[in-house]
């Protein structure tokens, strides 16, 4: 029953028409906390959907799974941020372009898995290549959804907008992840599953598996969302290097181009990913106030578990030496370790371990 | 072996990917899954309440960002606020952007730790992709409103409104308090109580007085959060299913749950209720009618029914709601206007037309109960007056609502409950609020209740002004919607219109 009485009449669509050409000025720009922030100028999409979003005060209950805590609240982790915003995304993800990206990225996968089926490639790589991303790669699914776990919980409990929002994108994409190689196992098996039943088992009992595993659930008992974060990081940084973006050449030369042309879509996810942990890293240490205790956390968090990757990927990646070589993986993860160790000396952080591996 | 069934291949890209920790034992990776008492003895009965693939959700999830952001900006670019039926329909706006987008926000956070936290891998699934989606409600509908925020009153500071304003405490709490119970209390909380039973009463209401009201945008959004909220309903129900046929202790703990989660839940419906039948210039339907429609057909009738299979009855206290749905609209929109100056919306008195319909729609009620509040209030306006109550209300210590609610049965009597702890007295203003706190003393008397915070010094001084001052409240924001700065621009924009077409 709409009731149209002060309803104002405008008059037929020439009024209508005209109205468009009026100029009317804005009272503001954007909302007050960005005009407090930024200034009364226009406010991008990602900065009016992220900055302030999250309530910082007047939290009505204690959570019942942690009754010392706020249900926001800076002590979830050692790693702090005295203005939670000093870290933005330099993406600028908010969820439409993160979705759009996203689209793209598994449309291009599909593409590939639809080019590669078609010639059959898969099937007609080089056996060695074959057993190493059965053996050696796909049981990384597993893998991808601890990660998201670990992410999952970064997203709940880190403080303030930015950095929940970064987590919860880099949570899904972990089960993107797994879902991409999930993909390429059904593509090799036949939409079987027999190969991801095998990498399974691989996951659960191969010794070549289990230090990575064992990792993972560690990590994830730990009551810390940034040490779960950058413990996964770590070994992020050694395995995306390692296993797609370093093995590409060998991979082409050794007659596998099916690898190559599906590490390519592995290699632009972690490049993009790299980017906003790499600007929360700087924001962590770059903070009047909590920079140097989170330098000092950091290092702690590097000097336990970097090590520790670093035998989880030289032992999970061995299936993949009998295609690539193991002169050649081991030179990759020489130059991915020292990769992640000149990072983070760039950062100021100077792990205990360098150059103990080599 | 043979090929994948869409089911299998669905389980295999999802829950699948789990397994059972051996470094870690399962309690210590999942130490919030038993405390509530919810036994769950075997995950993999899970049904998957929808089977969306990642590559399939960004796709979907992109085209109907890609559509919605379209008319955002060729709204944006044609003035089109001018064609909303009125500056006043802004109210209804106002009150969803400061009261329900912070709760989308909430939500998603939220789901992350289910994503986190539940056991199953499959529900995990289900839970991470209604994180990412509630976070795509928050920012669309932030995005949306923010066209309207840079010439309207009452958006400008939405977020620290939600986290101060007296009124934002009924939707804040209530949220704060799935969010601080464990994940079994959150999934009948938001995804069932909230999402399943009463989700019908608290969007549809905006997003048809949005396509009736002019405002493109509001529409837009709500369509395309359509598909979101069916897979949100579809996993509340999925969740209460599952807990209620895991194992028959689950039953009446769960039972309890929907019983305090309706009644919360219902509670903040009250904001909306007053909104359908007050703020919109052109109404979709009274809120008795909805109610009506979308709670007493479609839930106690339709789903109830079904839930007595598992020994579940329709939630305590809901013979209440259904009697004061004659009621409910009128009490609340009288409370907001009497206390509208320190509102970031604006009220005022009905139009003729308007009482005409609230009549028609209340035939029970309205003439005798409410009509002759408003027939007050026009006199003191006659008078150059503008009734506002003076002095601060008393809130019920559960739902956070002045107590303005009524005996049932005796509706000018108003109700008055309290219960003692620890030697101190706290009010509330039914049955349902004290049921709900004597079973949690504990909790709620931690609630941060807003008058109390103004008498204690806490929000900014102790004189009105000083309050809204703190509050982020601007000139227009609140008090009486005529004569206010919106309808004076409202004016002037259509007025300078008119002229600029008659001299042509």
């Amino acid at each position: 029953m709409p009731d149209e009485h002060h309803v104002r009449d405008r008059g037929g669509p020439n009024l209508q028409y005209e109205l468009r050409q009026q100029v009317i000025e804005a009272r503001r720009q954007t909302f007050d906390h960005l005009i407090e922030r930024l200034g009364d100028r226009p406010a991008t999409r990602y900065e009016e959907g992220t900055i302030a979003v999250q309530a910082e005060e007047h939290f009505h209950y204690r959570p019942l799974w942690a009754p010392d805590r706020e249900l926001y609240d800076r002590r979830y982790s050692e790693l702090r941020l005295t203005d939670p915003y000093s870290f933005l995304d330099p993406r600028q993800y908010y969820y439409y372009p993160y979705v759009s990206a996203r689209a793209t990225l598994h449309a291009e996968l599909s593409a590939t898995l639809a080019y590669l089926e078609q010639r059959d490639l898969l099937a007609k790589m080089p056996e060695a290549w074959r057993t190493g991303l059965l053996e050696g790669v796909l049981p990384l699914r597993h893998y991808e959804a601890g990660a998201a776990m670990a992410s999952e919980a970064a997203c709940r409990f880190s403080y303030g907008a930015s950095v929940a929002q970064c987590a919860a994108f880099a949570g899904f994409d972990r089960i993107g992840a797994a879902q991409m190689l999930s993909r390429i196992g059904l593509s090799l098996d036949g939409s079987t599953a027999d190969s991801l039943r095998a990498a399974k088992q691989h996951w659960l009992t191969s010794s070549s598996w289990q230090p990575l595993r064992r990792y993972v659930e560690e990590l994830l008992v730990i009551d810390d969302w940034a040490v779960g974060l950058v413990a996964v990081d770590l070994v992020d940084s050694l395995t995306y290097p390692v296993v797609w973006r370093s093995l590409d050449e060998a991979a082409l030369t050794g007659g596998a181009g099916a690898y190559s042309l599906l590490g390519q879509h592995f290699t632009a996810w972690y490049e993009d990913q790299r980017k906003w942990l790499d600007a929360l890293y700087a924001a962590w240490l770059a903070d009047p106030e909590q920079g140097k205790a989170n330098a000092s956390v950091l290092l702690g968090i590097v000097d336990a578990w970097l090590p520790r990757a670093r035998e989880a990927v030289s032992l999970f990646s061995g299936p993949l030496r009998l295609a690539a070589g193991d002169a050649l993986l081991d030179a990759v993860i020489d130059a991915a370790y020292a990769e992640v160790t000149e990072r983070l000396a760039t950062l100021g952080l100077e792990p205990a371990h360098v150059g103990a591996g080599r | 072996m043979p090929k994948l069934s869409m089911k299998q291949r669905y389980s295999v890209l999802t829950r699948d990917l789990d397994w059972e920790p051996s470094y870690v034992d399962e309690e210590e990776l999942f130490p919030h899954a038993t405390f509530e008492g919810i036994k769950i003895h075997d995950w993999s009965k899970w049904e998957d309440p929808f089977r969306l693939t990642v590559d399939s959700y960004y796709k979907y999830q992109a085209e109907k960002d890609r559509r919605l952001y379209a008319v955002l900006d060729s709204f944006a670019q044609s003035q089109g606020h001018l064609s909303l039926s009125d500056a006043s329909y802004l109210n209804a706006m106002k009150l969803f952007l400061q009261g329900v987008t912070p709760l989308e926000y909430q939500a998603h956070r939220h789901f992350a730790y289910l994503g986190r936290h539940l056991k199953g891998g499959g529900p995990r699934f289900a839970a991470i992709c209604q994180s990412i989606d509630e976070l795509r409600h928050a920012q669309t509908e932030i995005h949306t409103l923010s066209g309207y925020n840079k010439h309207y009153s009452g958006f400008h500071g939405f977020s620290r409104m939600h986290d101060r304003v007296w009124y934002l405490s009924v939707p804040k709490s209530f949220f704060d308090d799935a969010v601080s119970a464990g994940p079994f209390e959150f999934l009948t909380a938001i995804s069932f109580s909230f999402e399943y039973l009463l989700t019908n009463l608290l969007f549809v209401p905006f997003m048809s007085g949005a396509s009736f009201n002019g405002d493109l945008p509001t529409m837009t959004f709500g369509f395309s959060a359509q598909s979101d909220e069916s897979r949100h309903m579809t996993l509340g129900l999925e969740s209460i299913k599952f807990m209620l046929e895991q194992d028959e202790g689950n039953v009446p703990i769960v039972q309890d749950w929907i019983d305090k989660w309706f009644w919360r839940s219902y509670r903040v419906t009250a904001l909306v209720a007053s909104m359908m039948d007050y703020q919109l210039p052109r109404r979709v339907m009274s809120w008795k009618e909805a109610f009506e429609l979308y709670f007493e057909q479609q839930m106690l009738e339709g789903l109830f029914p079904d839930l007595s299979y598992y020994g579940i009855n329709p939630p305590r206290h809901v013979q209440q709601a259904v009697d004061e749905k004659d009621l409910l609209s009128h009490q609340v929109y009288w409370t907001l206007f009497s206390f509208g100056f320190a509102a970031g919306f604006t009220t005022s008195i009905p139009h003729d037309d308007h009482l005409e319909w609230l009549s028609a729609n209340y035939p029970d009620t309205f003439d005798n109960l409410y009509r002759p509040q408003w027939e007050k209030a026009r006199r003191i306006r006659e008078g150059g007056g503008r009734f506002f109550f003076q002095g601060l209300p008393q809130l019920c210590q559960t739902c956070q609502i002045p107590m303005i609610f009524t005996e049932p049965g005796s509706p000018t009597v108003i109700a008055q409950r309290w219960s003692e702890h620890r030697g101190e007295k706290f009010n509330f203003c039914s049955d349902g609020c004290k049921w709900i706190f004597d079973r949690e003393p504990e909790k709620y008397v931690q609630a941060w209740m807003p008058v109390h915070q103004i008498y204690q010094g806490n929000c900014g001084g102790p004189t009105v002004p000083e309050v809204l001052a703190w509050y982020g409240l601007e000139e227009g924001d609140g008090g009486e919607y005529e004569g206010s700065v919106d309808q004076r621009n409202w004016q002037h924009w259509h007025e300078a219109q008119l002229s600029e077409v008659a001299s042509r």
